[in-house]
């Protein structure tokens, strides 16, 4: 399907509408807004990946985002000094480091992005989501299966340090004051 | 059809759906007559419509604005990816399943940010209810609606009315329906499962809210109701698909069914803590919505 001047419109929208989007995460001063912010970069990534054509993988991108952003939302809140309200509070820090690391992406990914030679093959009219599962369940299966096992294993890997009866023991050992009542050392 | 048919469609039968779910429920709480409960959902929205909105300390004014109308967002969204009278009519998205799940999980978003606006605490706990809630109960959501497309072969919910012509999902895959309405009455965070907006927490987080912006929660609120109930209609009970009477026509009863059951458990089953349904999310609903995908699929072999 060749893309006609709405498609590039539409892709030149939303593309300036992530990157708009992603440098208010950083402009706000709300960690909710913040993580939010955070959340519309990428449904307008998705949306970009809906107009050129790859309809599941943008769908399934935005489905993926509601979740992680506001368990994402949650930890920021629970770190924040006051995690009660709405204080506001600069989402910046370590400002040399950042932006020795943020010009040094953007030369890399930059280069990368004018030199390399990116393969051109076009997904055959139709149904692009078959392509997509056929893709993923054939010659890519190897590569995919072992990148979910791992991450499945880093899961249970970090439940089983976080959990209440962790590696490292019950996790209240330490953590409750010791009992007035000297002579049985009761705890309760 | 044209965008402007599919919006003048998806509006009417959202407003249609949430004023029959006010009045039903208005008439199972056994307060008035049928006649008052018959006029009720206009004289409540007049009366919301004609209150002053009452504002808290420092809000976040643009949040708080931005989840009713997130909410009601979604809520036609979800409608649009459902055919009413046909395979080609109502705008048939080839992955119309996975945009509606995508526009049902977002719903938490908009309960989070719309419990967070007000800057006021007891909001702010009935979010952190709905995201204990939602996260819980959203990936056996996604897997048991999901898990009708492995028989019709297709993400297309027109597709997948079609591939029901002989035998309902509903008959096919039998922990589907079941699973999928508990887990759509909890994201719509109704009935039993109304917890972010409980009475513990005098309102849990619409305590804060008013005047229009509570009047726009509670029709987005009934509204996603309807998509929900679409939905499930479509999925489970072979949509469009019956004798006689019309496509559109036998859409709209098997709807108003699901939506009349959804409104009854509200009314009559016990509501459980926060900790109990979390629990109850991944040790019983989680596994059995593995159990329908393997089934199904063993069986669409």
């Amino acid at each position: 399907m060749n893309p006609g001047p709405l498609s590039y419109f539409l892709v030149s929208a939303f593309g300036i509408g992530a990157v708009v989007s992603g440098w208010l995460v950083f402009r706000t001063d709300s960690m909710l807004r913040a993580a939010y912010w955070l959340m519309v970069s990428f449904v307008a990534v998705g949306a970009m990946l809906i107009v050129l054509d790859a309809q599941f993988l943008g769908l399934i991108l935005i489905l993926m985002m509601s979740g992680e952003m506001t368990i994402m939302a949650i930890f920021m809140i629970l770190f924040m000094m006051n995690p009660a309200g709405l204080n506001p509070m600069t989402m910046v820090h370590q400002h040399r480091t950042s932006i020795i690391a943020g010009v040094g992406s953007f030369i890399v990914l930059a280069f990368v992005g004018v030199v390399a030679e990116f393969p051109d093959r076009p997904v055959p009219a139709g149904n692009a989501t078959v392509a997509l599962g056929e893709e993923l369940l054939g010659r890519s299966m190897l590569v995919f299966e072992s990148a979910g096992v791992a991450l499945l294993a880093v899961m249970i890997g970090a439940i089983a340090i976080a959990a209440k009866q962790g590696r490292f023991g019950d996790a209240f050992d330490g953590s409750e004051e010791p009992s007035i009542d000297v002579e049985t050392g009761d705890r309760s | 059809m044209t965008a402007f048919g599919i919006l003048v469609q998806v509006t009417a039968l959202l407003s249609g759906g949430a004023y029959v779910l006010v009045v039903a429920d208005r008439l199972m709480s056994g307060t008035g007559s049928v006649r008052t409960a018959l006029a009720y959902p206009v004289r409540r929205l007049s009366f919301l419509l004609l209150q002053p909105a009452t504002t808290t300390e420092r809000p976040d004014f643009e949040a708080w604005i931005l989840g009713p109308a997130l909410l009601m967002a979604l809520a036609a969204v979800g409608a649009v990816a459902v055919p009413i009278a046909g395979p080609s009519a109502g705008g048939d998205i080839d992955a119309g399943l996975v945009l509606f799940g995508a526009a049902m999980l977002i719903v938490l978003v908009a309960v989070f940010i719309f419990g967070w606006g007000p800057n006021s605490v007891l909001p702010m706990i009935g979010g952190y209810r709905m995201a204990a809630m939602v996260l819980s109960v959203g990936i056996p959501f996604s897997l048991v609606v999901l898990t009708t497309a492995i028989p019709a072969e297709s993400l297309s919910v027109g597709m997948i009315v079609e591939a029901q012509s002989s035998l309902w999902f509903v008959i096919v895959q039998p922990l589907g329906l079941p699973i999928y309405l508990v887990t759509a009455a909890a994201i719509a965070f109704w009935g039993p499962f109304d917890l972010p907006e409980g009475a513990d927490l005098a309102g849990g987080v619409v305590a804060e809210a008013s005047g229009l912006r509570l009047a726009t929660w509670r029709f987005a609120r009934a509204a996603l109701m309807v998509t929900l109930s679409l939905m499930g209609q479509a999925v489970f009970l072979g949509g469009y698909l019956g004798p006689v009477l019309p496509g559109w026509l036998w859409t709209i009863v098997k709807t108003l069914v699901l939506l009349v059951l959804l409104a009854l458990a509200g009314r009559t089953i016990a509501r459980m803590r926060v900790q109990t349904f979390v629990w109850f999310g991944w040790v019983v609903l989680l596994p059995l919505a593995l159990v329908d995908v393997f089934v199904s699929g063993w069986l669409a072999l």
